[in-house]
């Protein structure tokens, strides 16, 4: 009774200090980016007064119907030489708000000084973006927060993984961009591997359960990258507007292939290690089970996660292009082609990534079956 | 031929090969979901139409498709799609306060360069545009929680027809939370899978952090994200007590019309 006393003082402890570490380093943060601006060279200043100056209706030729407005901004540096100086900057943003925006009182820009404003009491200048590192900041920590207090342990391993996974991809990019003979699919490759290992072994622990799951996942992306090259070599590629792709750089094909790898390994880790914890859940509750029956509930489970695992995908690629889609239809861009340039990319990643999935059910459903011989032969 | 034709054929086949007449259904179901979101991208168009309104309607007919023409009408999709409409529209008032004042909404200067000929000023309120944008990329991954969560804790009461509320909502929360690890995981592979181009551009632009942080495209993809993690994660506790208290309410009522 006292050493289970013990323990339980012993974890609370343990929370309790976690607790308070996060929060205080919630409160720090939140702080630090709230007043980083001398880490900035780029002159920042908070607005403290408005006043829209014009408005004006705009139609165009296509009875596209929005309104204009220009604002006056009047705001205080917060950094550089000129701190604590006013200075007068003018805004001009739309109701629609494509390209621009309106300034409330108490946003912070990053703004370009006028050099030549010698006949001025105050200084002018230019508006060059927003300062928006607070509110990343303070989504991360929200994000963090709900991961923590619904996910508990799991939540804070998950958050873990990820933040190993960010920094991996992170680096492997580095390699890429320093060592320009290495290619970029094979560093994706090396990554992908490391990616599944280490997410699953975190997740997971050091079972057969694990190693099954691996084996799944790493021969389900592969195989359906190639499969993904195959149909790019036979049609020779027809169909994919690579040139829709943005902040395109070089080597479109290769960014697409690596992109695929990356996007698509979730997903078919997720598949795995679904389809071996069920398939190795059954055998230990029955560890008699025959070989035909193990196939046929993995099969059964496989069916009910196969759609709804794909539409992730499908979601994810595609409403990234709703803005993008709405600005051409509504410069009257045909339907066919302004799809077709957008969305082949999208789609053919979401369809690759849902032939990994499906394909990862039955070796995900064999390779579970091999550990439990294994396993079975050793007994 | 056209390589998207192509690879459209080899997954129906293989979803015909490994899920005979449910896969058949499942590929059947993508196309409809596609369908609804170019449809709910054609309603935007119009000035009128409010686009997180419309959001609200397309996850719901989305969660439609996907409980039931895929699986059937029963008490585990009901609630799961209760649960899918509850914790969007949560979602989607938290992701708007964010989106509108991180200024997130619309594009980056880096995209504006890529369509020079056009008029931005289209009378699409575009802060609304990119919460739905944010919601929509989400849909999947709530949707799949949700009925994850719904049937197993079916099966737990009918084996367990007497389990109370409170018990009934701990076992969805730890069934929530056996999938949260692989969800969340999924999400951001697919994302980085998508942003790669965008991180590998912005490397070799060898911008400073500080500017990568601030640039409404980097800060914009981040939130996105991390709003999709937030919205998996809050689906968890929504779909279980949701789900708890259908079942035993719908015990209570049965009680009381025996006694």
């Amino acid at each position: 009774m006292n050493g289970l006393k013990h323990i339980w003082k012993k974890v609370s402890l343990k929370q309790y200090i976690l607790y308070t570490s996060l929060l205080l380093c919630f409160t720090a943060s939140i702080i630090f980016v709230n007043h980083n601006y001398s880490f900035y060279d780029h002159p920042i200043a908070e607005v403290i007064e408005t006043n829209i100056v014009d408005q004006t209706e705009k139609n165009d030729i296509y009875n596209n119907q929005d309104y204009l407005f220009t604002q006056h901004i009047i705001a205080t540096l917060k950094n550089g030489e000129d701190k604590g100086q006013l200075i007068h900057l003018k805004n001009q943003y739309s109701s629609s708000g494509a390209y621009d925006q309106a300034y409330k009182v108490g946003n912070k820009l990053f703004v370009s000084i006028n050099t030549d404003t010698q006949e001025h009491t105050y200084l002018t200048g230019t508006i060059d973006d927003v300062k928006r590192d607070m509110y990343v900041v303070f989504t991360a920590w929200v994000f963090i927060f709900i991961l923590l207090i619904v996910g508990k342990k799991q939540g804070f391993t998950s958050i873990i993984t990820l933040v190993i996974n960010a920094v991996l991809l992170s680096y492997a990019l580095d390699i890429y961009l320093h060592t320009s003979n290495i290619s970029l699919l094979l560093i994706c490759s090396i990554s992908a591997i490391l990616f599944t290992v280490i997410s699953l072994l975190f997740v997971n622990g050091f079972n057969e359960k694990t190693y099954a799951a691996i084996v799944a996942t790493l021969l389900g992306t592969f195989l359906s990258l190639l499969i993904t090259y195959f149909v790019m070599v036979i049609t020779s590629e027809n169909g994919l507007r690579y040139e829709g792709m943005p902040f395109l750089t070089e080597h479109p094909q290769m960014l697409f292939l690596a992109g695929i790898l990356v996007g698509s390994l979730g997903a078919v880790m997720d598949v795995a290690i679904t389809m071996s914890s069920s398939i190795f859940s059954l055998y230990e509750k029955n560890p008699a089970i025959s070989i035909k029956a193990l196939k046929e509930s993995g099969l059964a489970i496989g069916r009910d996660i196969m759609g709804t695992m794909t539409n992730i995908l499908f979601f994810v690629y595609i409403s990234g292009s709703i803005p993008m889609l709405l600005l051409y239809f509504k410069n009257n861009s045909p339907l066919g082609p302004t799809l077709s340039f957008h969305l082949s990319i999208e789609m053919a990643r979401a369809l690759a990534g849902g032939i990994g999935i499906v394909l990862t059910i039955p070796l995900g459903l064999y390779a579970a079956i091999y550990f439990i011989n294994k396993k079975r032969a050793r007994l | 031929m056209n390589a998207l034709f192509v690879l459209a054929v080899i997954l129906f086949i293989l979803m015909i090969l490994v899920g005979g007449k449910k896969g058949a259904r499942s590929f059947i179901a993508i196309f409809l979901n596609f369908s609804v979101l170019f449809l709910t991208i054609l309603f935007m168009l119009d000035p009128q139409v409010n686009p997180i309104i419309l959001t609200l309607v397309a996850c719901a007919v989305i969660s439609c498709i996907n409980l039931f023409y895929v699986n059937e009408v029963n008490i585990k999709t009901k609630t799961a799609l209760a649960a899918t409409v509850i914790s969007t529209s949560i979602l989607l008032l938290f992701i708007f306060v964010i989106v509108k004042n991180a200024m997130i909404h619309g594009f980056g200067r880096e995209e504006i360069e890529e369509v020079p000929l056009y008029t931005l000023y289209i009378g699409v309120d575009f802060v609304k545009v990119a919460t739905s944008v944010i919601i929509m990329s989400t849909i999947g991954a709530i949707i799949d929680i949700a009925i994850s969560i719904t049937s197993p804790m079916r099966e737990i009461y009918t084996h367990h027809p007497t389990i109370s509320r409170k018990d009934l909502f701990a076992s969805g929360m730890s069934i929530g939370r056996d999938i949260l690890g692989t969800s969340t995981n999924t999400l951001f592979f697919a994302f980085f899978g998508g942003y790669l181009t965008l991180l590998i551009w912005f490397k070799e632009l060898s911008y400073s952090l500080g500017e990568i942080v601030n640039s409404k495209i980097f800060s914009a993809e981040m939130i996105t994200i991390l709003c999709a993690g937030i919205g998996v994660t809050l689906v968890i506790p929504i779909t279980s007590w949701i789900t708890a208290f259908y079942l035993v309410r719908n015990r209570e009522k049965k009680e009381d019309l025996k006694t």
